[in-house]
């Protein structure tokens, strides 16, 4: 293939990516360091007005480190549970295991907002906790939507799919004659949990950790219909910000800040990973 | 024994949300409540009225359909010129263009809001379209890009050998071996765009909306058991979708590959 | 004049030694030309140049005193059986032998007697209808022989294609497009690291070694008068004795002694075939004496390890009925013809 033709060929990919990826993210990436005149217009020179305000206000300090730790949270309980289903969906035989997977990944497939919605099913004012609780004699349930309980039990079910996936994917360099080998030396069952198979499922374990967190830390949906308005996290704030309070440098500044979040965490992925190999 | 039932356990827990939404469809109470007092179609005749919503998933329909055409029309190039275009730079190429999937959709939503306000592009078709390529792109790309890359460069070689020009080894030998990957990029293509939510959130109007944000706003305003009513024909949608791919994908095996 | 002409050849790939360096052939119509040297000496590098699967980075590819440099493949006419068959997984093997004639704008009527025609040549008259993967690893070798000849291509372009087959397939093979080639008289370049294959299909063998042509000669010339130690080391086996040389020509290996062709005196490297070393007197030959360190029989050969003053020779005897099997540690005499040594000088 000649250069041209290959170009060719390029060329409306390479459009819509910078119309609608690089053009709009460094628009983006300027409204943050540029003052905005009462229209909307950029003012022209650097401005760090709207960095100062977001550091003024103890708010937006707040937000941020509640939303790394609810994210933290939520991908720590996502790979508790998931964890033990991964394995079991690992050590299935080939047939069952097929199953299983479609079982565990089709979520995905399913949009957030129905998933969403299920839950308020499941956890609303007369939901399906409530009425069993209800039923088993508890005179006033404890309430679990529209706050951070309900976001949280909603987060990590719809980020466990991905958490499974990762761990599979690490579980693939765990051959059974390893456990087997654990065993015959004498281990019992836990040890060679313990010893054998949590040590070597290490980097999917990693990789799942990553991908849920960054998920977690950009998701919006879920926080804001389990949340009703009442939990405040980076995305929801975002959110907030451009569509109800206009205030398009704040968006831009705080999507910054979610952006560094993910530089950060993607940072320390790839020294723990690389020290994984190393190890 | 404890073990299956936490597995058991686990696995409802998993998949209870998408399953609950059944019975809840066929609900007769006005909010919803479980038990359901009584079963109806009330909420499926309801749906069966509502006009906006309607309009909209005829709308996300339309779009998903136009947006996975040109995603292929746009992808399939693209992944040719990666896969044999033999210049350098194809991997930071490739990474480049699959980027947007990396970002959270919440600041690309932003991203192009602010730049779509200025050109008039909110809540206009072309304003859709642009935000969900940025998606379905990457996408259509990898799963093209591996489709491309499974089909062994020799088999392409022997054709031009024979006397095939390269148009005719694409004709006859390259689209036909990659027949798959391209169903499948579709099929992508199509669930991402018209279960996208987050972005069209941002770019949508008044005049025009998609059925994932037209629910988004009802189940924001309201908690009746209509949106299940929706969620369910979704569902049994997506699942339709998937058995098609399955079938056709394996179909093709049968016969040729 | 030659078919097929490559006037300074050269590959390179960035700032590395040339893949391939000023390679010079000249192949007549009808000659059956291999190809042959370890992997990495750059023979399949020169067969793609040929077919035009890659550019060539300088020199000229005459075919028929015509220039091909610039033809992409597919204006090239050439058949190409590729390492691993690349049939059509999408088509059938009468589909797959079609192509080309379709590629030629060849009549539909004609396509179908003569797709019949290569499937008789390969002897698998019924297996158009099958699809290639319900085919034998052997089937789809021939059946990408005859995708290759249905064509009529000027030159055969063979890559590895006994590769991956197992032994008693490989030899029936051999002969099969060795028949095929000489019936058709079709000009072939054939390309192969295994130097018995090469040995017994060609009318020329090319070496080559690091992108260059070591030595080009008929398989007796290479297999007897190699030009080089690589070429002697590489074809057939060879016991490797590292030695000086004097200048009335004898060698001297430690306590071993013996006579070799003149040439100039200093370090050498003498190389004498194992099947070329036996244990009866030779007539004015060299003979050593030794004690037999191990014995290994391999149903037609035994091969008996000697070791002569310190230097080590195997020597391999046809097993025959009636003659007495040496045990280890037996004292014999080894001999062999001078014109059996031959030395090179040290690298």
């Amino acid at each position: 293939m000649k250069p041209r033709t290959a170009l060719l060929l390029l060329l409306p990919a390479l459009a819509i990516n910078l119309v609608a990826f690089l053009a709009p993210m460094a628009n983006l990436a300027s409204y943050a360091f540029h003052g905005v005149s009462p229209s909307g217009a950029i003012l022209p020179g650097l401005s760090l007005g709207t960095w100062a305000a977001l550091f003024d206000d103890s708010f937006y300090a707040e937000l941020i480190l509640t939303s790394v730790l609810t994210s933290l949270g939520v991908t720590a309980l996502t790979l508790l549970l998931a964890y033990p289903l991964a394995l079991f969906v690992h050590r299935a035989g080939p047939r069952t295991k097929n199953l299983l997977m479609v079982a565990c990944l089709s979520p995905l497939l399913i949009s957030a907002v129905v998933r969403t919605y299920g839950w308020l099913v499941i956890l609303g004012d007369h939901g399906v906790i409530y009425s069993v609780m209800h039923a088993l004699g508890v005179e006033h349930p404890p309430k679990m939507v529209f706050n951070q309980t309900g976001v949280i039990i909603g987060l990590v079910q719809i980020l466990m799919p991905y958490m499974i996936l990762s761990l599979l994917a690490g579980f693939g360099r765990l051959d059974p004659a390893f456990e087997e080998a654990a065993a015959s030396l004498g281990a019992p069952p836990w040890t060679v949990l313990r010893r054998v198979v949590l040590p070597l499922s290490l980097p999917g374990i990693l990789l799942g950790f990553l991908l849920v967190f960054v998920l977690t830390v950009s998701s919006f949906i879920t926080p804001k219909l389990l949340g009703g308005g009442r939990v405040f996290l980076l995305a929801t704030e975002i959110y907030d910000q451009a569509i109800v309070t206009l205030n398009w440098p704040l968006a831009a500044a705080l999507s910054l800040v979610t952006l560094a979040i993910f530089g950060v965490t993607l940072g320390l992925y790839g020294r723990l990973a690389r020290a994984m190999e190393q190890a | 024994m404890i073990h299956r039932a936490l597995i058991a356990l686990l696995f409802a827990f998993l998949l209870a949300p998408v399953a609950l939404v059944f019975p809840m469809s066929f609900s007769a109470d006005r909010v919803i409540a479980w038990p359901p007092s009584a079963f109806s179609f009330r909420w499926y005749i309801a749906l069966f009225n509502e006009t906006a919503l309607r309009q909209a998933a005829l709308n996300s329909l339309l779009l998903a359909l136009g947006v996975t055409l040109l995603s292929l029309a746009i992808a399939l190039p693209a992944a040719l010129a990666i896969a044999r275009g033999g210049f350098r730079g194809r991997d930071s190429l490739m990474a480049l263009l699959t980027a947007p999937l990396l970002l959270p959709t919440i600041v690309l939503g932003l991203a192009l809001l602010i730049v779509f306000a200025g050109y008039g592009l909110i809540g206009s078709w072309l304003g859709l379209a642009f935000a969900h390529l940025l998606i379905t792109l990457p996408y259509a790309l990898r799963v093209l890009s591996t489709a491309l890359a499974t089909i062994p460069a020799a088999v392409e070689e022997a054709a031009a050998s024979l006397g095939a020009a390269p148009g005719a080894v694409f004709r006859r030998v390259t689209l036909p071996l990659m027949t798959p990957g391209v169903i499948a990029a579709a099929a992508i293509s199509f669930l991402v765009s018209f279960d996208e939510v987050v972005i069209s959130l941002f770019v949508v109007g008044p005049k025009l909306t998609t059925l994932p944000v037209a629910m988004y706003r009802y189940v924001e305003s309201r908690t009746d058991p209509l949106v299940a009513a929706v969620s369910a024909l979704l569902v049994l949608f997506s699942l339709a979708i998937v058995l098609l791919l399955d079938r056709t994908v394996s179909l093709r095996k049968a016969i040729g590959k | 004049m030659p078919h097929l002409t490559l006037s300074a050849l050269e590959k390179r790939y960035g700032a590395a030694a040339p893949a391939v360096a000023s390679l010079n052939l000249k192949v007549a119509k009808g000659e059956l030309l291999g190809l042959l040297g370890p992997s990495g000496c750059g023979k399949t590098t020169t067969l793609r140049m040929i077919g035009g699967l890659i550019p060539v980075t300088s020199g000229q590819i005459d075919v028929a005193g015509r220039d091909v440099t610039a033809l992409p493949t597919h204006q090239r006419d050439m058949g190409i059986v590729f390492q691993n068959y690349a049939l059509f997984p999408h088509m059938t093997v009468a589909e797959n032998i079609a192509f080309g004639l379709e590629m030629r704008r060849t009549p539909r009527a004609e396509i179908k007697p003569r797709v019949q025609q290569a499937l008789d040549l390969v002897r698998l008259p019924d297996l158009g209808h099958r699809k290639p993967r319900e085919l034998s690893g052997g089937q789809q070798r021939r059946i990408a022989l005859a995708r290759a000849l249905v064509i009529r291509p000027s030159i055969l372009l063979l890559d590895e294609p006994l590769s991956n087959l197992d032994a008693k397939l490989r030899e029936d093979m051999r002969t099969e497009i060795r028949d095929i080639q000489q019936r058709l008289g079709i000009t072939t370049i054939f390309v192969t690291h295994d130097q018995v294959e090469a040995l017994a299909m060609c009318d020329r063998i090319a070496v080559m070694r690091a992108g260059h042509l070591e030595q080009l000669g008929t398989p007796h010339e290479i297999y007897e008068q190699p030009a080089t130690r690589f070429v002697a080391d590489f074809v057939g086996r060879a016991n490797q004795i590292a030695a000086t040389r004097d200048a009335d020509g004898t060698i001297r290996a430690g306590a071993l002694v013996f006579r070799g062709p003149p040439g100039p005196p200093g370090q050498v490297t003498a190389l004498i075939r194992p099947h070329r070393l036996g244990f009866a007197p030779a007539e004015g030959g060299n003979t050593a004496a030794g004690i037999i360190t191990r014995v290994t029989y391999v149903g037609d050969l035994l091969a008996c390890t000697v070791d002569c003053g310190g230097v080590s020779l195997t020597v391999e005897q046809p097993t025959l009925p009636g003659l007495p099997t040496p045990a280890v540690r037996d004292q014999v005499r080894i001999s062999w013809r001078i014109e059996d040594t031959l030395v090179f000088p040290a690298e």
